[in-house]
């Protein structure tokens, strides 16, 4: 029997064209996809730190108004703010602006107000679920792909044990072999995209139902506000 | 701004993890190269026949033929003395032909007797002799089988080695033969290797005296009873041929 050298590269570099293509994808999809766990762990997880860090802040009875300079200096520098202090931000922004006319009607101005916060809370949202979807295509169709290349190698590899007359397995073995690392990375491509993607879904709504329970306690302050003149 | 930094971070990890990984494939995953041949047991029964040709002794008795005595002519002539004298002398005479007869009968017969021992003593030695080279014989056949297989099992291992360490050129189809000459010195080292049969494709023949200068060493000769090796292994001719191609 010829010694065949077995080593994962050589398997790779001997498989037909499709089938590297294949592995390519996968491989580029895993790379792609590791890079969207990381960015958005990194993301939701400094969200979250920033919600807590807000509603310190928001609860220890500092006045809004200088809360609000403080976050709009903040934005200033940084170029922006995110996630609770968005909300918070264009919520009080409108507030002020409506109630800087003093005959201002209370219902408007809460209107004005709520309706600023839900935007701001849709913008959020939107930024919370950045590449979600793509987690959960990989995590969905890498394996289908790996399979494609699966199923295409062995089926080369068959036809070429055809034409074979003395049919011994280390005809087919290497064929079979390579074909199966396609399969291997699918689920390797795939598995981390899988848990990802639950998780972080889980912990985007978590985020989103917290910012919606803030913004209706501000409402109702704002509403306390509107309400004492 | 902080959105730039933290995907050049994540660029930044997945693409180290993902070396990391190929990295480690690159280096660990290697087959177990050991592959455990499983040599055929068997058992050999061999019919030994030991039977020399009996030979019949044949003795040839020769009859020996009596000489017929003489007969005294007896002259009754007229001087009976004479005649007496004459007659006595002649009966002495006859009586010691007679006597030397007898002993010179006597004599040849001892002879006959002795010759005819000897001849026995030659032909049971000659039966000795031819069955003990029929027996040596029968050894020596049994001895060259047993040198037969122990040969060809050699043999066997040689051309697989030689076929585990041949590497197909694209030429190469199945049907192709080529017959080489290994030379070998008592270690098992080759020494030297030439094309006895083209296979008709140079590629071919070269891949294959290629092979056997890879295997560089059959360990496994170093166990063979050295005779054997000076009678068949000094120099072995092999024919090689390529089992399973696709083409």
């Amino acid at each position: 029997m010829i010694e065949e050298n077995l080593s994962i590269w050589s398997l790779i570099a001997n498989a037909s064209l499709l089938v590297q293509g294949v592995m390519a994808i996968l491989f580029i999809a895993s790379v792609m996809s590791w890079v969207m766990i990381i960015q958005r762990g990194l993301y939701l997880r400094s969200a979250q730190r920033g919600f807590r860090e807000f509603e310190d802040a928001f609860w220890s009875g500092v006045d809004l108004a200088s809360l609000y300079t403080e976050l709009t200096q903040k934005a200033k520098q940084q170029g922006g703010t995110d996630g609770i202090e968005n909300v918070f931000r264009s919520g009080f922004r409108e507030f002020n602006r409506l109630t800087q006319g003093d005959k201002a009607d209370p219902d408007a101005v809460m209107e004005g107000a709520d309706r600023a916060m839900r935007v701001a809370l849709s913008r959020e949202d939107e930024k919370l679920n950045i590449s979600l979807p793509f987690l959960a295509s990989v995590a969905s169709v890498s394996p289908y792909i790996g399979l494609f290349g699966t199923v295409w190698g062995i089926m080369n590899s068959f036809r070429g044990l055809a034409m074979v007359q003395q049919a011994t397995l280390a005809t087919v073995a290497p064929g079979i072999s390579e074909a199966l690392i396609a399969t291997a990375m699918g689920l390797f491509a795939a598995i981390p995209a899988v848990i990802a993607y639950n998780r972080y879904a889980a912990l985007v709504e978590m985020t989103n139902s917290n910012y919606e329970t803030f913004a209706e306690e501000f409402s109702s302050i704002l509403h306390r506000q509107v309400h004492a003149h | 701004m902080r959105n730039s930094l933290s995907y050049s971070v994540a660029i930044l990890l997945s693409l180290v993890l993902h070396i990391a990984l190929v990295g480690a494939l690159f280096v660990n995953w290697q087959p177990e190269t050991e592959r455990v041949m499983m040599q055929p047991q068997y058992i050999e029964a061999k019919l030994v026949e030991l039977a020399p040709k009996k030979k019949t002794p044949a003795p040839k008795l020769k009859s020996k033929p009596k000489a017929p005595p003489k007969k005294p002519r007896v002259d009754l002539a007229k001087k009976k003395r004479e005649e007496k004298k004459r007659l006595a002398k002649v009966a002495a005479q006859k009586k010691a032909a007679e006597k030397k007869r007898l002993e010179e009968e006597r004599l040849k017969k001892a002879e006959q007797e002795r010759q005819e021992q000897q001849r026995q003593e030659a032909e049971r030695q000659r039966k000795e002799s031819e069955f003990a080279e029929a027996l040596a014989a029968e050894q020596a056949l049994v001895n060259a089988r047993e040198d037969e297989q122990a040969a060809n099992s050699y043999r066997q291992l040689i051309q697989q080695r030689l076929s585990e360490n041949w590497s197909r050129p694209p030429s190469a189809r199945l049907g192709m033969e080529t017959l080489i000459r290994i030379r070998l010195v008592p270690t098992g080292r080759v020494v030297g290797v030439t094309v006895l049969k083209s296979s008709g494709d140079s590629a071919f023949d070269r891949s294959v005296e290629q092979a056997a200068l890879k295997a560089e060493q059959f360990v496994e000769l170093q166990a063979m009873d050295p005779a054997l090796f000076e009678k068949r292994f000094r120099q072995v001719d092999v024919a090689f041929s390529p089992e399973d191609l696709r083409l």
